[in-house]
């Protein structure tokens, strides 16, 4: 069990729900939108990759076969569509009914999902799905393709993700979270704002997808349950809400927490001790983290603080940045 | 119009489990998640009493609606009341990590195994060509016999008063010297209490399955959202509505839709009622900024 | 160019807080908006901002209506406002706050922050100069890299003003700009407002209850009193009416000592 390629399967698992918990944190995070509805979007950029993919053998009601890099940019639109369909009605509503309605949303998706079976196969699922460089790479190898293919989607996520949250376009929607009325009042186009935060979000998630189901392999609407958003959201609070680094950090300790402990070899006539362990550490590391520590790891205050924000100026490579004038 | 009486039937059901739920959020100023799990959790206690220990179904609920009450006391204490001067939002999240946490050890406990309750449906009566089994009706019956007996708690005895002053302005009942702490027990020991029978009325009328608490925690949402989180009456119009209308769609759209149809209304009631949410926060914000 | 109130009215709930309401504030001089607590001075304030439109009458500024326009729509036609308790954008630096304050919105999309688009790239170098003159000005550059929620009570009034000033204002609607802020401050705050005025055109509506502040910057003085308008004119003569003063002493003593 111990062998390397293990470790690779959760180095990659983290790797993927890290830059699910990042993009979640640009609009929870920074815009204030407490969205419970990430596994609707997921689900649609994944059903969105697999049909567009899909070979004629699954006998499905739409199946252009696609191929899977002009079907990966397509399901990340869908899904910023999906998301633009979500918030242009719920962002009219206060943070616990906006937490509400995304949560209804995300279920409403997925009962789509399993309803629609001529277009999806509903819970039957959809078994081996189609992987970028799969024929030159086999089996056990093929971990390590993965690995970089995950690592390079989270280094992408941080650029963008740590990009948005230096610039005037972040700094607005960090202002308009923490005082609406001030913005409002300095001539911020508040909801709009928050409407391309959420579409954003939404095409970053949807980018995500194509990467958890070469992960996964097999997809069925049992997936994106609301256990998966409580899953992100877990890893973000470890990490630190608001912080840049934070949903990496967090994603790394809850993965290789969880999966290290589902190590421990455990009687076959307790099974079902295994596979509850997953949902019991998630469930205390939050409960944990909310009641000691609950800025977590890192805090947005290091992230945007004094010395922080500027210091993170003076790494940007673009040269437009004033860095040089900023003084600090 | 037998699905009319099935949809009452859930509808009395659900009004259970949402007036508990309600209850909490009213008291406690937060969304608590973990209570479905409560419903989840009562389902299996009652199946594990009655199916594998033999014992008498009304027994079997008494003992799980009460051991499951003080159960939830106990879980306040621990997992809220630390978390609790950190506001809303911490406590829904932490309701969350309850709600995990619940849901894996009703896994470790129970299995993955589906269970029943031995067959208590009792016999068919039939009005006026409806039919509705013994146990269908006792299931009413018991639901609005609580809520009664809720009703009147809260209304004529101190204890319910003081919950109830709670429940309008919690600043000013501490002020009053309400003793905050008994208040808050039995706030829990209802709200836990209502979640566990409701789930223990659901396993009698269908299957026991360790996703009850997951697919029941939208639609207690949306009961709760519907009757605007407030009045007793209006939680149990919500429940019977939502119920009915889940059990009459079916009537014309395949009964997959079922919880479909509760998240549709959910949905459209927040947007296009939001309780004036909009227009009261905007005022405040910029009475207060 | 002028703000001109004609017949505005707003209630709640049968309550009359602003009863026909109708003046003149020149766009380029400075008004004073005084009156006893619960006079309709802040609900006047929501009301042409536009996060409480009136249910009757008509504000307009420079002669477009702004009566049923959303908060941010009046903002970008120049009226700027700043709030009675100095909350402001809690998390974000001084400096942060300033630089928010004078962001063009055409900045701040997805695609501008991805550096996508190449609009207002040098807008933030510029920003930044005036953040820095404002600030040093009402006494603030020590703190631009301390958090809002860091500064105390008058600091944080302060950064209200030196905040509205970032964004371009064509008139500002200044609410108890003074409360709170040390007497010091106060001198430094009324020759900038005066300043501002004489120099720039750039013209203020003041709400405040330190009358000696006010009368000693206001050109033209109007005292609203349960809703309605009871008396407008220069300070001096408002200063010396007799039934201003009666309605004034009964709730705010010792501040009618006038100029």
């Amino acid at each position: 069990m111990t062998n390397p390629i293990f470790w690779v399967g959760v180095l990659t698992l983290a790797l993927i729900y890290a830059s699910l918990a990042m993009a979640l944190n640009v609009e929870s995070g920074w815009g204030g939108m407490w969205d419970l509805g990430i596994a609707g979007l997921l689900a649609s950029g994944s059903y969105c990759y697999v049909i567009l993919t899909a070979g004629p053998d699954l006998d499905m009601r739409f199946a252009p076969g696609l191929s899977m890099w002009v079907a990966w940019p397509l399901a990340a639109l869908f899904t910023g569509l999906v998301a633009f369909a979500i918030g242009a009605p719920a962002l009219r509503l206060r943070r616990e009914y906006f937490l509400i309605t995304t949560l209804a949303f995300a279920e409403i998706i997925r009962q789509l999902v399993v309803i629609q079976a001529d277009f999806t196969r509903g819970t039957v699922g959809i078994p081996n799905i189609n992987r970028p460089f799969d024929s030159f790479v086999s089996g056990r190898e093929y971990n390590y393709v993965l690995l970089a293919i995950a690592a390079a989607a989270a280094a992408v996520m941080y650029l963008v993700t740590r990009q948005i949250g230096v610039s005037p376009f972040g700094r607005t929607l960090r202002a308009a979270r923490d005082n609406e009325a001030v913005a409002l009042a300095l001539g911020k186009r508040v909801n709009r704002m928050r409407i391309q935060t959420f579409v954003l979000a939404g095409v970053l998630i949807g980018a995500t997808a194509p990467v958890y189901l070469f992960y996964i392999r097999a997809i069925s609407p049992q997936l994106f349950a609301p256990g998966i958003t409580f899953t992100v959201w877990t890893a973000l609070v470890i990490g630190g809400i608001g912080s840049i680094r934070g949903g990496l950090a967090g994603a790394f300790v809850l993965i290789v927490f969880t999966e290290a402990v589902g190590l421990i070899e455990v009687d076959p006539a307790h099974i079902n001790i295994l596979v509850a362990i997953e949902p019991f550490l998630v469930g205390l590391l939050l409960v944990l983290v909310l009641r000691f520590r609950p800025d977590g790891l890192f805090s947005e205050r290091t992230a945007f603080g004094a010395g922080g924000r500027s210091n993170s100026r003076a790494r940007d490579p673009r040269p437009a940045e004033p860095a040089a004038t900023s003084g600090g | 119009m037998q699905n009319v009486v099935f949809g009452i039937v859930t509808g009395s059901i659900l009004a259970v489990a949402t007036l508990g739920f309600a209850l909490v959020r009213q008291t406690e100023n937060f969304l608590n998640i973990a209570h479905a799990q409560m419903m989840a959790l009562g389902a299996f206690v009652g199946v594990v009493l009655v199916d594998t220990y033999g014992m008498n179904i009304f027994a079997a609920g008494a003992i799980t609606v009460v051991g499951l009450g003080a159960l939830g006391v106990v879980l306040a204490a621990v997992f809220f009341a630390p978390v609790r001067h950190q506001g809303g939002t911490v406590l829904l999240f932490t309701s969350i990590g309850l709600a995990l946490m619940m849901y894996a050890a009703i896994l470790a406990l129970f299995g993955t195994q589906a269970r029943f309750y031995p067959d208590v449906s009792g016999s068919l009566h039939r009005i006026g060509g409806i039919g509705i089994a013994t146990n269908e009706l006792v299931i009413i019956g018991l639901a609005f016999g609580s809520i009664a007996a809720l009703q009147l708690f809260l209304n004529s005895t101190g204890l319910g008063r003081a919950i109830r002053s709670v429940a309008s302005n919690d600043d000013l009942a501490r002020v009053r010297g309400v003793p905050v702490r008994t208040v808050s027990h039995t706030i829990w020991f209802i709200s836990s209490a209502f979640g566990a029978m409701a789930g223990v009325m659901l396993g009698v009328l269908g299957s026991v399955n360790t996703e009850i608490g997951w697919h029941n925690i939208l639609i207690v949402l949306a009961a709760a959202v519907l009757g605007g989180l407030r009045s007793i009456t209006g939680v149990i119009l919500a429940g019977l509505l939502l119920g009915i209308m889940m059990d009459v769609s079916a009537l014309f759209i395949p009964t997959a839709y079922r919880p479909v149809v509760a998240f549709g209304v959910l949905v459209a009631v927040l947007i296009l009622r939001p309780e004036g949410i909009l227009s009261i926060q905007r005022r405040k914000d910029a009475v207060a900024a | 160019m002028e703000l001109v109130l004609d017949a505005v009215r707003k209630t709640f709930g049968g309550v009359v807080a602003v009863d026909d309401v109708s003046a003149v504030m020149p766009q380029d001089q400075i008004t004073a908006l005084i009156g006893p607590n619960g006079a309709g001075k802040t609900t006047l304030f929501n009301a042409i901002t536009g996060f409480d439109p009136p249910d009757r009458g008509s504000i307009t500024f420079g002669g477009r209506r702004i009566d049923s326009l959303p908060p941010w729509r009046v903002a970008e036609m120049g009226l700027i406002r700043t709030f009675q308790t100095p909350v402001g954008f809690t998390t974000l630096t001084v400096r942060e706050s300033m630089l928010a304050a004078a962001t063009p919105h055409f900045v701040e999309t997805p695609l501008g922050a991805l550096g996508l688009t190449r609009r207002g790239r040098g807008h933030e170098r510029v920003a930044e100069g005036r953040a820095d003159e404002i600030t040093a000005e009402l006494g603030l550059a020590d703190l631009l890299d301390v958090r809002t929620d860091e500064l105390s009570a008058g600091d944080r009034k302060l950064l209200e003003f030196a905040r509205s000033l970032m964004a371009e204002p064509k008139m500002l609607l200044l609410d108890e700009p003074a409360a709170a802020v040390a007497p010091a401050n106060i001198g430094r705050l009324s020759q900038l407002v005066r300043r501002l005025c004489d120099e720039r055109g750039l013209g203020s509506l003041i709400i405040d209850h330190n009358l000696s502040f006010l009368m000693q910057i206001a050109d033209e003085v109007h005292v609203l009193d349960r809703g309605g308008l009871l008396a407008s004119g220069p300070p001096a003569e408002i200063a010396a009416d007799p039934e201003v003063m009666r309605v004034y002493l009964g709730t705010d003593g010792a501040g009618g000592d006038g100029p």
